[in-house]
């Protein structure tokens, strides 16, 4: 038996400050020929909101679940709140709650029965934090698994891992089926996970989610991250998208360094600039005369578009 | 050929005929050939795989039972056949007085035909509109230009026609079987009655369909309907066999109409009148619902649950047990009552035995001893059933992994093994349970028909012995999820090996190391036989370590995902 207290409270959390809440290193997952997860190394801190980002079959998914030890992983170190996560699963899993992207509920149990059953087999349920999610949520959860919507099986989901006393929150595209009004609680309620010390690895590929919620972003792309870190240094390596309405055309910008894509309309010049080259672009700009000028900071959708080109677009 | 005349018809008067029925039907019917000709694609194997297999049914009957019965035996089974618990089960018995191979098989098996052919109306009557309303795809078809009503008139009319294929196709078989049934109007009548029961029930899945938003609801209703026709007339049908007053119960029954044509011996058309007047007033009802109501609703709103989960739904075994449950209660009633209705044979036999067929008194344990002798083979007889229960409800937990709801439970602080034999305790319990029901169920029949309560208590423990058999199945399905749940199907496989031999091996005359092959052979058919208690007690191991096998199996593998 182990002697993991079912609702360590942040105390624990701090005691073991040194240790990060989730460690991979060169892990490696085949589905027969198929590389799933191709080296994979990420580190999440304690206490963060980790951003998990990437194109559907990326690997987002066969990383969480071999983060829950439903899946075992071929080569790699993994250490899972500084245990391993295929061998110590029982126990690790009164320390976090997992939400799918595609909740399954029983046909005949209600969503209530649903909720409690989960956060009891974790651990514990806290009635009070539970009511108050229904509520927030908008959800009967009278009505039995056969008769919910998608989103409302997400709910069912949410408010479980929510009401449950955990370290740890996985979070596998967990808005997937939500309107924008439940987007705005959930959000809302993870900011309140953050406060109470939890640490979140929430994956997704709705940029705006992750860009509002995440205080650093690992990008993954083929079972590999391609990029990790604060999203003020990601930022840092993009470029800002300017549209600037001129007298007449300003044909030196075309040879100049760190524009790219540029693009003539009518009067109108789209390009994008490189963050380093912007006090020379300015400049030149301000050599001619401009009618009006935007600059619009790097969204994480560029950032994406940066590293898989085309494979994103929509 | 209909889709044929169709198309003539279109072809000559094309453009009236359209007109004619937009203004009949408001265009309720429109696209009507279009979806029944699709239906057929999709139907390509289903239907004849259910109407070859009916036929074949039929076919079999008919050449076993003119084989296995001679004159003599043949007089012997009626006066079983004529106990008022056998007109419970197979109907009022019309003939038997002077009963012939035909009327034999009309009076004992025709009721068993009539179940079939129900069970394929009322699966393909569902299948094709309340299930695919469930799953969105109606709502593409109406989208296009298609009436209102097209969905269900065009499974109504796949349905019908099945039926009548059905029909053709039993009195065929039955006609040049070793039966030799004459006249062939008799023969047709039979075939015909009997295909009337999967129209009437086409029907009523008609209504059912309207009822629920769900597919597997409306089914069971409609089969809740079917076996309250069958009691029903059964409580009727008994009333007639033993001179009571409560026979006009099965004319109260559409399974009743059927049988009150007496084919080969009264010859009766006209009760048929009454199942085709059901359907018509069936059909007019379920289009009225249908008006009534929205795409993918029903009419009756699905029932809320609990709020909040029960206090005892805290871990996994009460899990499986809850997940289990409505299979297990139905089992629990069907063994209970098959137990008390075969248990009550009991009189029947003892008195019957004289003039039975030597190959059946045989494997009953001889004139002599036949009470033991056909409890004995009823434990074994229920064991095979229960084990049938026993490889479904183990099956489950291959479901549950496919339909990703193991997923989430061991993302809780739940262990594989734990998961594992949570379940298998509930399947284990599950079938030791229904083995003492059927035990109790046929121990107070026999009892009470033999007026002899002394027969209770072996009764039960010969039934409960039998559980080590089912376990020891059990245990190889559960070993088999472990390693490589894809061939868990290997359990039927053996299953219906062990099933064969022990039914059939006696009379086939095998080697003893053969019958020994299969797993229903061992325990000994108490009370008729001793019980092996060496044989008890190894299957009790077999399936403690199969199924401690399976979990360690199971904790090795990765789990099925979305």
């Amino acid at each position: 038996m182990t002697t993991t207290t079912s609702t360590p409270g942040p105390a624990s959390a701090t005691a073991d400050h040194d240790t990060a809440a989730i460690s991979m290193q060169d892990v490696v997952k085949s589905y027969g020929r198929v590389r799933a997860l191709d080296g994979l190394s990420l580190d999440v801190a304690r206490g963060e909101v980790h951003g998990f980002l990437g194109p559907n079959g990326a690997g987002k998914s066969t990383t969480i679940r071999i983060l829950l030890g439903i899946l075992k992983h071929d080569s790699g170190r993994i250490r899972l709140l500084g245990e391993d996560p295929w061998a110590k699963a029982v126990s690790l899993h009164r320390r976090l709650a997992y939400v799918p992207g595609d909740v399954e509920l029983w046909p005949g149990l209600s969503g209530g029965e649903a909720i409690d059953l989960f956060a009891r087999l974790r651990g514990g349920v806290d009635t009070h934090k539970r009511d108050e999610l229904i509520e927030r949520f908008d959800l009967d959860p009278r009505k039995k698994g056969r008769t919910y919507s998608k989103g409302n099986r997400q709910k069912v989901a949410l408010i479980s891992a929510l009401a449950s006393h955990v370290d740890l929150l996985l979070l596998d595209e967990p808005t997937a089926g939500l309107d924008p009004l439940m987007e705005a609680v959930f959000q809302q309620c993870i900011r309140e996970a953050k406060e109470e010390g939890r640490t979140v690895l929430l994956s997704s590929h709705i940029l705006a989610q992750v860009e509002a919620l995440a205080d650093r972003v690992s990008i993954i792309r083929s079972g590999r991250i391609v990029e990790s870190g604060a999203l003020s240094d990601l930022r840092h390596l993009s470029r800002t998208t300017v549209t600037v309405q001129v007298e007449t055309d300003i044909a030196q910008l075309a040879t100049m360094n760190g524009i790219h894509d540029l693009v003539r309309e009518g009067t109108q010049l789209h390009f994008s600039a490189d963050t380093a080259e912007l006090p020379a672009i300015m400049r030149t700009l301000g050599e001619h005369d401009i009618r009006s000028l935007t600059a619009t900071p790097p969204t994480l959708e560029q950032l994406l578009l940066r590293h898989y080109g085309k494979e994103t677009q929509s | 050929m209909n889709l044929l005349a169709e198309k003539r018809a279109s072809g000559h008067h094309g453009a009236h005929e359209r007109g004619r029925e937009g203004h009949l039907g408001g265009g309720s019917l429109t696209g009507l050939g279009t979806l029944l000709r699709f239906m057929f694609r999709r139907d390509r194997l289903w239907m004849p795989i259910w109407v070859l297999s009916l036929a074949a049914l039929t076919a079999y009957f008919a050449n076993a039972i003119a084989v296995v019965m001679d004159g003599d035996s043949l007089q012997a089974m009626t006066v079983f056949a004529k106990n008022p618990v056998m007109g419970l089960i197979t109907g009022p018995g019309y003939g038997l007085d002077h009963v012939t191979v035909p009327r034999f098989i009309v009076g004992m098996y025709g009721v068993f035909l009539m179940i079939g052919t129900a069970l394929m109306s009322i699966m393909t009557m569902s299948r094709h509109t309340r299930t695919e309303e469930q799953t969105g795809r109606a709502e593409l078809v109406r989208a296009n230009v298609m009436g209102r009503h097209t969905q269900l008139i065009a499974a109504l009319i796949l349905t019908v026609l099945m039926n009548a294929v059905l029909s053709g196709l039993m009195a065929v078989a039955f006609h040049f079987s070793e039966a030799e049934p004459e006249p062939f109007s008799s023969t047709l009548l039979f075939a015909i009655s009997v295909g009337t029961v999967g129209v009437v029930f086409a029907g009523v899945t008609a209504i059912t369909v309207q009822l629920s938003a769900f597919a597997r609801a409306a089914s069971g209703m409609a089969g809740a309907v079917l076996a309250l026709a069958f009691v029903v007339r059964g409580v009727g049908d008994m009333s007639a066999v033993a001179g009571g007053d409560l026979d006009w119960l099965s004319w109260l029954s559409p399974l009743g109409w059927t049988q009150q044509t007496a084919p080969f011996t009264l010859d009766r058309w006209w009760p048929l009148l009454y199942s085709a007047g059901l359907v018509v007033a069936l059909v007019i009802a379920a289009l009225r619902l249908q008006s009534g109501r929205d795409l993918g609703a029903g009419i009756t709103a699905e029932r809320l649950g609990r709020a909040c989960a029960g206090r005892a739904l805290t871990n996994t075994f009460v899990l499986s047990f809850r997940l289990q449950r409505s299979g297990l209660l139905w089992w629990s009633l069907g063994i209970l009552v098959m137990g008390g209705v075969f248990g009550s044979f009991t009189g029947a036999m003892d008195e019957g035995a004289a003039g039975m067929p030597q190959e059946i008194l045989a494997i009953m344990g001889g004139r002599s001893g036949i009470v033991d002798g056909y409890l004995g083979y009823m434990a074994l007889y229920f064991a095979m059933i229960v084990a049938a229960y026993a490889i479904i409800a183990a099956s489950g937990l291959r479901a549950e992994e496919q339909s990703f709801h193991t997923e989430p439970v061991l993302a809780t602080a739940v262990s594989r093994g734990g998961w594992l034999a949570s379940w298998a305790g509930v399947t284990l319990l599950g079938s030791a349970w229904l083995m003492l029901l059927a035990g109790v169920g046929e121990g107070i029949g026999a009892a009470a028909s033999m007026g002899d309560w002394d027969l209770l208590w072996p009764t039960v423990l010969g039934h409960l012995a039998q559980t080590a058999s089912v376990w020891a199945l059990l245990g190889l399905a559960f070993a088999l999820y472990g390693f490589a749940p894809r061939l868990m199907g290997l359990t039927w496989v053996v299953f219906a090996a062990s099933a064969v031999l022990a039914l059939f091996g006696q009379m086939l005359q095998l080697d003893e190391v053969v019958l020994d092959a299969s797993i229903f052979t061992h325990i000994g058919q108490y009370p008729a036989q001793e019980l092996s208690a060496e044989a008890v007690l190894a299957f009790l191991v077999a399936a403690v370590v199969l199924v401690w096998l399976g979990r360690l199996g199971f904790r090795r593998r990765d789990l099925v995902t979305a």
